[in-house]
């Protein structure tokens, strides 16, 4: 898609809805985003696991991951936890407000090579964000997949991105969905626990399935030691990458980890592809 | 000096075990280089050297070493580092101390005496470097320069760095083991170069500045260089907010110099690394030095010469005759 | 197209031929430093041995406008890239480099700034006699009078330069500079040859590359890595002041309601290119950006763009400030591999 010769040209959006997942120093807001140009609107399209660099004229880009799937309908969908200069701003925006958007970029879930298999989201914190578009893909294509499993922790209850959806879906019967918290907390029904034991505790069968995980580096580590011990290969297990980005189309040289740019190579890698970087887990 | 007698002192420091390294000097990979020289084991020392290529100020190492975050149940290691220092090195020590970026014992500082170091430019312009190792060393009057197993002889003036030639301590100022006898102070020479700017009007500084500022790229090798450029957070680093914008012209570039000399007032002890560092010629020993003139004849002061001092920004008198401060 | 031969009294006609372009040549006093536009109707004197900064400034500024906007207003204004521009002795190393630096800018997707430079511009190149004493360029690919990345390639020899043509824009000059010109003669571009030779065999130091890309990353947790980065004050000296280096920050800078977004050279060897804003950093001490520095450009270039992204100009060797050398640490990596 391109309406424009020059790649660093970003385009003009309207923020249509925006709310908080969570609160604190570091909350978290969701943008729903809708491109000013009708043409832009109509060409763009990005598959799950892609970001875009979205900003504030004046303060900066951000490389964030495009939370929704494009069988959602014509707008994205950012969730930005309030960390550095960008994120403050992005923060500041409300309705009817104006942000930038450039991309999609990078590389994506291979939600096609996964037909036919069940397919497991392990998630922690913001990490659910770049998996939210997976979720959505299966469950609009239910029919093309195996199955879907999702298991999905945060700190406490106030922690947890996507609620009102993932409640929803606790509720469906088709689906199964593992909601945990790490500390015990009144009106909550479902699991307590980390994220990698309650992964041991639901058991999933690796057979015909693939793994995909995101969250902080620590819950990682331990959820892939997890699905190694329950019989995942590494092709069966997907995660994502991030680094500090400023350019997001493999010049600028500040995301690689070892020869791989993560802007255009990542972010999405499975296991295998993984070990063979130097620096995937630094 | 006597190399056996710094190498021995530095191998029984090294091998002490309440010493992680020593840092001294040691031959560089070709030419008049000279690199630091980063000893853990007693062996290691063999390869240091003192001559006047010795310039680098290795004080800087004792802050630039970047403070990992350690693995689970691993102790830190407390031991200390032992550093050479010539007279000007070990005024950034004891300022150091004076700031408390260091504290005493963390350190053994070896204390060189100092003749004075050539200046590498003009040892390059008229003697040019090899690719063959040179060396470069004190005879009693001047400078020996060993070039291809010849000795070429020449007078200290022709080739005496500048800030040696303003130097006022050439021993150093603190020390736990010294090596050799002090050397004898020399008068220092008038500094002619800060009072060239000086004595322009405005526009002609201005216009002095300009051009030198101008051709600025940036590196910050003046900073990092520096021993007691060490803040954590540096402004120019800082982006939120954004105190100096990081784009590269003659505005961003005079506010970030200045901002480094302003920072450096009643600090800078006069050592002339970031002027030798600087890959764009800027004559930053200038700027510094006037400041450093500024402070010690206004206000009596010198930093880095007692390591008991009150910090001379940092601190407050209550008969202070300025008002006011109250 | 056959050599020509400019008789150096009429070099100030060849550079007065350029009319409508803007002329860059190396400038500044003493120690040259950086190529500069040189003032209308003056003829630079070439005889330098290589700027300090390199040539790319002309393709890759320090800082560079990407586009300017109004705080507040939609309105994108990118800024008109139409000069046209020769540079002048340019060295052969520093040609080179914009050849490799452009399989980077050019992959996947153009960068339209690079690009647009990269077309306004013709190099005309000057052929080493005397290379430096750091110069390793004949064992990375280069050599004193090498072409790649040029458009014309001048000679030194003595009374005359000998110009040949390497690509259409390089003709499109000797044919501008019409009848100054002679035709050269074989026995003058014999003398060129040799004296190409010649320099090439006063080049001293070597990089035994073979096996490196490929065994690098064996290396991740070599102790060597320590070692040559003990003494590192992790400046961007090396970095900025290497022809191949690319990498670069984007920033808004905002006076009033003017507002731009520009980009300007970064350094790996800098804290903060790394950082995370949650305050990670992959890349956490001066051991983990030198042993990326000579993995990049040894290494992950290699495998990506299939050449080292190191033209041995030896500027890093000339300018650290503490003597890390990188013909010495290739030579650990060799013997650690």
């Amino acid at each position: 898609m391109k309406t424009n010769d020059n790649p660093y040209i970003p385009y003009h959006a309207t923020v249509e809805d925006t709310w908080f997942e969570t609160g604190g120093e570091r909350a978290i807001k969701t943008f729903k985003v809708v491109f000013d140009d009708e043409e832009v609107r109509k060409n763009w399209s990005h598959r799950p696991g892609q970001c875009a660099m979205i900003g504030v004229l004046g303060v900066g880009e951000s490389m964030i991951s495009i939370s929704c799937s494009p069988t959602e309908g014509e707008f994205l969908r950012f969730s930005v936890m309030k960390m550095g200069k960008v994120t403050q701003a992005l923060h500041q925006l409300e309705a009817g407000d104006k942000m930038t958007v450039r991309g999609p970029y990078g590389n994506s879930f291979p939600l096609d090579e996964w037909e036919g298999k069940h397919v497991l989201t392990i998630g922690g914190g913001i990490g659910q964000a770049p998996m939210r578009p997976v979720v959505e893909y299966v469950k609009a294509n239910y029919d093309q997949y195996g199955g879907l499993t999702m298991i999905y922790g945060a700190r406490t209850s106030g922690d947890l991105c996507f609620k009102k959806e993932f409640e929803d879906m606790a509720q469906d019967d088709e689906l199964s969905c593992h909601l945990t918290i790490d500390i015990e907390e009144e009106q909550w029904d479902h699991n307590v626990g980390f994220v990698p034991q309650i992964l041991l505790d639901v058991n999933p069968s690796p057979e015909n399935t693939i793994a995909v995980t995101c969250g902080p580096p620590i819950m990682i580590r331990f959820v892939l030691e997890n699905l190694k011990k329950l019989g995942f290969e590494d092709d069966q297990i997907y995660t994502t990458l991030e680094n500090r980005m400023k350019c997001g189309i493999g010049k600028c040289g500040r995301c690689n980890a070892g020869n791989m740019y993560v802007c255009k190579d990542g972010p999405v890698f499975s296991y295998a592809e993984l070990k063979e970087i130097s620096e995937a887990f630094a | 000096m006597d190399l056996d007698k710094l190498r021995e002192t530095a191998a029984e420091v090294a091998a002490r075990e309440d010493v992680k390294y020593l840092i001294g000097w040691k031959k560089g990979s070709y030419g008049y280089r000279v690199a630091p020289g980063f000893v853990e084991e007693a062996e290691g020392a063999a390869g240091l050297i003192f001559s006047p290529l010795c310039t680098a100020n290795l004080a800087t190492y004792l802050t630039l070493v970047e403070k990992l975050p350690l693995p689970r149940g691993q102790e830190p290691d407390k031991r200390k580092v032992a550093l050479m220092v010539k007279g000007c090195d070990s005024r950034a020590v004891a300022q150091l101390l004076v700031e408390k970026g260091i504290h005493r014992d963390e350190v053994v500082v070896i204390g060189c005496p100092c003749p004075g170091m050539v200046d590498p430019d003009l040892l390059g312009e008229k003697y040019p470097e090899t690719e063959e190792p040179a060396e470069v060393k004190w005879s009693d009057d001047g400078f020996i320069i060993v070039r291809d197993g010849e000795e070429t002889a020449v007078p200290r003036d022709e080739l005496l760095a500048e800030k040696c030639r303003l130097c006022r301590y050439p021993n150093p100022v603190i020390s736990d083991i010294m090596l050799g006898d002090p050397v004898d102070t020399w008068d220092p020479a008038e500094d002619e170069g800060v009072s060239e700017v000086e004595d322009k009007d405005v526009d002609g500084r201005w216009a002095y500045w300009q051009e030198q500022f101008s051709n600025c790229i940036r590196c910050y090798s003046c900073r990092n260089v520096c021993p007691l450029c060490y803040c954590q957070d540096c402004i120019l680093d800082r982006l939120n907010p954004t105190w100096v914008n990081r784009s590269v012209n003659f505005s961003e570039n005079t506010a970030f110099n200045i901002a480094r000399a302003f920072h450096l007032a009643g600090r800078c002890i006069e050592c002339g690394e970031c002027e030798r560092v600087c890959p764009a010629n800027i004559p930053l020993g200038k700027l510094n030095r006037k400041l450093a003139r500024e402070v010690r004849d206004k206000y009596g002061f010198e930093p880095g010469l007692d390591p008991e001092a009150e910090p001379f920004q940092a601190s407050f008198k209550p008969d202070d005759p300025e008002d006011f401060i109250l | 197209m056959s050599a020509m031969l400019l008789k150096k009294e009429k070099w100030p006609d060849f550079v007065g031929k350029l009319t409508g372009k803007k002329v860059w040549a190396p400038q500044g006093e003493g120690e040259e430093m950086r190529f500069a536009p040189v003032n209308e109707g003056e003829a630079p004197d070439l005889a330098y041995g290589n700027t300090r900064v390199p040539p790319k400034q002309a393709v890759f500024p320090q800082t560079e406008t990407m586009f300017r906007f109004q705080v507040d207003g939609k309105e994108i204004e990118e800024p008109q890239l139409d000069q046209e521009t020769v540079l002048l002795g340019v060295r052969p190393c520093d040609a080179r480099s914009m050849a490799i630096v452009d399989k980077l800018f050019g992959w996947d997707e153009n960068d339209p700034y690079y690009f647009k430079r990269r077309e306004l511009v013709t190099l005309v190149g000057l052929a080493c006699s005397e290379p430096g004493i750091n110069c390793f360029c004949t064992s990375v690919g280069g050599g004193p009078a090498a072409t790649e990345g040029l458009d014309l390639l001048m000679t030194d020899l003595g009374e005359d330069y000998l110009l040949e043509a390497v690509t259409e824009k390089g003709e499109l000059l000797l044919k501008e500079a019409g009848d100054i010109l002679e035709e050269a003669g074989d026995d003058r571009y014999k003398e060129k040859e040799k004296l190409a030779q010649a320099a090439a065999q006063k080049i001293k130091r070597s990089v035994d590359h073979e096996g490196i890309p490929e065994g690098l990353p064996g290396l991740w947790e070599d102790p060597l890595w320590q070692r040559v980065s003990a003494s590192c004050l992790g400046c961007g000296t090396c970095t900025f002041l290497c022809p191949t280096c690319h990498c670069f920050d984007i920033q808004d800078e905002v006076e009033g309601f003017a507002a731009r977004r520009c980009r300007m050279w970064d350094s790996c060897m800098f804290n903060e290119y790394s950082l995370h804003t949650s305050g990670h950093n992959p890349r956490p001490s001066r051991r983990e950006r030198t042993r990326n520095r000579i993995n990049h450009k040894y290494s992950y270039y290699v495998d990506k763009f299939d050449v080292i992204a190191c033209v041995g100009c030896g500027r890093c060797i000339n300018l650290c400030p503490v003597n890390i050398d990188i013909v010495e640490i290739l030579r650990q990596v060799k013997e650690a591999l």
